[in-house]
């Protein structure tokens, strides 16, 4: 049964527009700090859960099925563009060591307690997107590597590296910040 | 009857491998993120309980983590994206 266009909307609203800042937050990341991408994706992931209203079972968690349709947007776009650029940079990155300067520099991890939000968050945006991709999906939204694999499909193992170099990546560009900031020698 | 035969799969429990520093550590974030089968985690552990080289290491990791996923939360989004789904919807419905 569909339900009347008036009802629908108010429900819609009350239901799922008041998780417009979380899907917002989720798509600024995905889209490496891209705005307008990111206002484009939550429009078009909120016009696809609008649509598909019906299927939604009021009570249940709207917010995990918003994000799980905005991801899906997200990938399907990401996909479509996947042969292009972004290879190159990701080879890039995948080549070099990884280092533990932020480790070694600061084993007792005072630095979290000093560094801004911000920077950490500069620091997802400028990763390579198919690293940023397993980061924010792991990192920001929790999903299991099993999850993650099928989101992005690409194989466990491949979650597995990427996370663990994205994450050394993001190590280094904190311990960079860090000595910038003074925070480090 | 062959030797080999007589070996039972008991006599090996006691002598399961030991993980090296760096075995451990290319496990660290499959450690953290609870991603390891029932006895690669227990074999990590285990050498963590023992290693003090290891065990600061990981709980760096650990802090770095923890850290990262505090970032979750939403972001506000600009004023006028709200009013802009409200109207592609008002269409939509129409």
């Amino acid at each position: 049964m569909s339900i009347p266009a008036e009802q629908r909307q108010r429900e819609f609203e009350g239901e799922a527009l008041v998780h417009l800042d979380a899907l917002y937050g989720l798509a600024l990341r995905l889209s490496g700090g891209d705005e307008p991408r990111a206002e484009d994706l939550v429009q078009e992931s909120m016009l696809k859960a609008y649509r598909a209203w019906d299927r939604f079972e009021v009570g249940t968690n709207c917010r995990a099925w918003l994000m799980t349709i905005l991801r899906n947007t997200f990938i399907n776009e990401f996909r479509r563009q996947k042969s292009r650029p972004t290879a190159v940079e990701f080879d890039q990155v995948a080549e070099r060591p990884s280092s533990d300067a932020l480790y070694e520099a600061d084993p007792e991890g005072r630095i979290f307690d000093h560094i801004i939000d911000d920077q950490v968050i500069a620091a997802i945006d400028e990763l390579p997107a198919e690293f940023r991709v397993a980061v924010v999906l792991s990192d920001l939204e929790g999903l299991s590597y099993q999850e993650v694999s099928e989101v992005m499909g690409i194989p466990v193992g491949t979650v597995k590296s990427r996370l663990f170099r994205a994450r050394k990546r993001l190590q280094e560009r904190l311990y960079e910040y860090a000595v910038e900031m003074g925070y480090l020698k | 009857m062959n030797e080999s035969g007589t070996r039972s799969p008991e006599g090996n429990r006691s002598d399961e491998p030991e993980l090296s520093c760096e075995e451990s550590l290319a496990r660290v974030y499959e450690y953290l993120d609870g991603e390891l089968e029932a006895s690669e985690h227990e074999a990590v552990r285990r050498h963590l309980q023992k290693c003090r080289n290891c065990y600061p290491h990981f709980d760096f990791e650990r802090m770095f983590l923890d850290y990262v996923h505090e970032l979750g939360a939403g972001e506000e989004s600009r004023s006028g994206l709200a009013e802009r789904i409200r109207e592609m919807i008002a269409a939509a419905s129409g």
